[in-house]
């Protein structure tokens, strides 16, 4: 089965993208690192170019550069077990340069995050003492209310969605970074440049939400599920630029054409497969294994899936928008009842026969997601392991796991 | 007067609760502690995932009905394990789990004017919270009446903290005492913590103690009892950083509000919310006012933030002076109580190996 074009041209536009940011970044230019749910758009209106704390540690992770940059984090008394993910870039950064992946990352200017758990903040603060390089927080509340059928409210009615004092206290916060990037870059803010951001990432998202429609009715599935991941994920982290939109707009396209041509991953497709938690970075492979034997087929990802329904923000304020994609992105994905009305409505859209639920530890109530899936009828098997750290994932046993589930609970369709 | 021994009692999960609050509608406000020892239900393990066994075992206490004669229950934001606490009975309250209503406090550290009215708005719910919870609405009397009660206990504490500086007040009856506090009505606690003198043991060194809380005495029963260290002071939430007797008198209830939101935004942090850098520099201060001459941090696994200040921590006592002993990733089924007897070992070797330099 041939890759996607797009998710090649993906990687390598990320590849280059990567190679001149860090030879600006060299020549004197401000770069950020920033946390997956920090407000990046107001850097893309800045002009800092900025790396995403999470990207960054899966193409660590995918290096097996994981365990070394553990290792530097423990020689400075820092914890080596707790947020790995997150950590993973902070002791990267003290690996020799050229044992780092890509010829390093500069060191950034700023480093931005949201207070999210109990140590990403402790992490930012160590991302500030390095030379050179200066920290922002933001505040991370909770996510309260959290009325029914979030996914039709988010587009239009966020205020609804997360509730008018979640999104004030972002709002102020981002209008206090703004001044903070200002006094830094001796820029100003360009709000007009901000508003056609905001548009250009809203159309990214309808194209996003078009191509997930497409694979949610295909059968059989059209594309493998991991070339997917780079195609979606990598012009999410160039959301607000026109590249970005067209890089959505070509896997649209690319999909439809496969759709038309009656290209297929497996044509013995039995049984429609569904992955919830993060990617199995350490393991890629692990998503095809099971076809030959099984004809099981992973046909959703969540990277695509909230891509399509959780970026889009639509008013007249434009900065209240960003506060809306924010304030509670990660909430939809992990908090139940939130998590688990998603995931439901995403497994019956699919058609999924089976699903195999990798929760992470940091969650909370994975058991209400899988009673939710299993309540409509879908089989659930549940996995603990930390998704980058390839040590734990090989110590689940999880391939083992998922062969006895399918022949045990996930009977084949004819 | 009050009429507390017949009042309704509101649970608390985490430490960012105004009091004043809560008891100026006619409830007495208790806070759930857990502990050290019980052990964790699978069901509290699996769906909190992994957290501190400190809070799974407050969640096991509220599933195994122990708390069922609470009025209603108020879950803070201050930590990963007790929002978590907050997502799962949200979701078993609804389902009929919980013969009680719970509410969350939602109260960020990071200050700022935005942070102020947010904070602010989520104690004007709760005060909301409350009033429905005891049927009774807060007036101006009974806020300031309120205040009155908890600023006693601030001053009962206060005293306290000073019989502890001064040799008259022994760690563990200190933790006590901040227990009490934090779950009797202020009235009662006010003698408790008045009563809390125990004397230390003769020549036993001074040590402050970081890293995760304490819900139970057992610990510092066991440092203590060893008759080598006393325990002058803390940085957890459930010792010195308790907010406890804390009040505002204004005379307006939109005041009152505003001036508890500034009064939460101006505490010293405790390990989850703040930096390791104010953490370092709070624990320094507190080892010199108290003259400790060793720190000792016990830290839970899954307790993540505490093992983040370390480095800092260490470096900036040993400025003055005083060593660090650790012990870390405290497993739920590790015997506390060794641990600590374990790092007194360590701290007796550490001061000896200072000691020739010092004379
Ligand atoms: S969700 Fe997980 S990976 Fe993402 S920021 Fe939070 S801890 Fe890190
Ligand atoms: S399992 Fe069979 S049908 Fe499916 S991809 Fe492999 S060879 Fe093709």
């Amino acid at each position: 089965m041939s890759r996607l074009e797009a998710a090649r041209a993906a990687t390598q536009h990320q590849k280059q993208w990567f190679a001149e940011t860090a030879r600006r970044a060299r020549g004197g230019d401000p770069i950020a690192l920033v946390n997956a749910d920090a407000p990046h758009e107001v850097l893309r209106a800045f002009d800092v170019p900025y790396v995403v704390n999470q990207w960054w540690a899966s193409i660590i992770s995918a290096k097996r550069l994981g365990p070394a940059s553990m290792r530097m984090l423990a020689n400075t008394g820092l914890p080596d077990h707790s947020q790995q993910y997150d950590t993973m870039p902070l002791g990267a950064q003290a690996l020799p340069l050229d044992q780092r992946p890509w010829g390093g990352l500069p060191d950034p200017a700023f480093a931005i995050a949201d207070s999210h758990g109990d140590v990403t903040h402790k992490i930012f603060e160590q991302w500030g003492r390095r030379p050179g390089t200066e920290t922002y927080l933001l505040s991370r509340t909770a996510a309260d209310p959290v009325p029914p059928r979030w996914w039709e409210l988010v587009p239009h009615e966020w205020e609804t969605a997360f509730g008018t004092d979640r999104l004030d206290l972002l709002l102020g916060e981002i209008g206090d970074l703004i001044g903070w990037l200002e006094e830094r870059t001796g820029r100003a803010f360009d709000e007009d440049r901000f508003a056609e951001i905001m548009r250009l990432a809203n159309e990214q998202a309808e194209w996003n939400r078009r191509t997930r429609d497409l694979l949610a009715a295909a059968r059989p599935a059209p594309v493998l599920v991991n070339d997917t991941m780079p195609a979606v994920m990598v012009p999410q982290w160039h959301r607000g630029t026109q590249w970005a939109v067209d890089a959505a707009r070509r896997l649209h396209d690319e999909v439809a054409q496969r759709i038309d041509d009656g290209v297929v991953v497996c044509p013995g497709e039995r049984r429609r497969l569904m992955w919830i938690g993060r990617g199995l970075w350490s393991d890629l492979d692990l998503y095809q294994r099971f076809q030959e034997d099984f004809g099981a087929v992973f046909v959703w990802s969540m990277y695509l899936a909230i891509a399509a329904d959780g970026y889009a923000r639509y008013g007249p304020d434009p900065l209240r928008a960003l506060a809306a994609r924010f304030v509670g992105l990660t909430d939809l994905l992990y908090v139940p009842p939130w998590s688990a009305d998603w995931y439901v409505k995403e497994a019956l859209a699919h058609g999924v026969d089976g699903v195999v639920h990798l929760v992470a530890d940091d969650t909370p109530g994975g058991r209400f997601i899988s009673e939710a899936l299993e309540a409509e009828g879908i089989p659930v098997l549940e996995i603990r392991a930390n998704n980058a750290d390839s040590r734990s994932s090989s110590a689940a046993r999880i391939p083992e796991r998922i062969a006895d589930f399918l022949r045990t609970r996930v009977p084949a369709e004819d | 007067m009050t009429g507390a021994e017949t009042a309704p009692r509101i649970g608390i999960v985490g430490d960012d609760v105004p009091r004043q609050l809560v008891l100026a509608t006619g409830a007495v406000p208790q806070r759930l502690l857990g502990s050290w020892h019980d052990p964790v239900s699978a069901e509290a393990a699996e769906l909190l995932g992994a957290v501190d066994a400190g809070a799974a075992r407050i969640l096991d206490g509220l599933l195994s009905g122990r708390h069922d004669d609470l009025a209603g229950l108020v879950v803070c934001h201050d930590s990963q394990a007790d929002l978590r606490i907050f997502y799962v009975l949200r979701i078993l309250a609804q389902r009929g789990r919980l013969p009680f209503p719970v509410h969350l406090v939602d109260a960020p550290r990071l200050n700022s004017a935005a942070a102020r009215r947010f904070v602010g708005r989520q104690f004007s719910r709760l005060l909301e919270f409350c009033e429905q919870v005891t049927d009774r609405r807060a007036d101006l009397g009974s806020l300031h009446l309120a205040a009155e009660r908890e600023l006693a206990l601030g001053r009962a504490l206060e005293a306290m903290r000073e019989r502890r500086r001064t040799d008259g007040c022994a760690g563990a009856a200190a933790l006590r005492a901040y227990h009490a506090a934090a779950t009797m009505p202020p009235e009662d606690a006010v003698a408790t913590v008045a009563a809390a003198q125990a004397p230390a043991a003769l020549g036993a060194t001074p040590v402050v103690v970081t890293g995760s809380n304490h819900p139970d005495p057992g610990v510092y029963d066991a440092l203590e009892r060893t008759g080598e260290v006393l325990v002058v002071g803390e940085d957890h939430d459930t010792g010195d950083l308790a907010w406890l007797g804390v009040a505002v008198e204004a005379a307006a209830l939109e005041e009152v509000i505003d001036g508890l939101a500034a009064a939460h935004l101006a505490r010293p942090a405790v390990a989850t919310g703040g930096l390791a850098a104010e953490r370092a520099a709070y624990i320094a201060t507190c080892a010199e006012q108290t003259h400790a001459r060793a720190a000792l941090a016990l830290v839970r696994e899954h307790d993540d933030a505490p093992a983040w200040d370390l480095p800092d921590q260490r470096l900036e006592l040993r400025r003055r002076g005083v060593p660090l002993v650790v012990r870390t990733r405290i497993r739920p089924a590790d015997d506390p109580v060794a641990a600590a007897q374990e790092a007194v070992a360590e701290i007796r070797i550490e001061l000896a190996s200072t000691a020739g330099g010092i004379s």
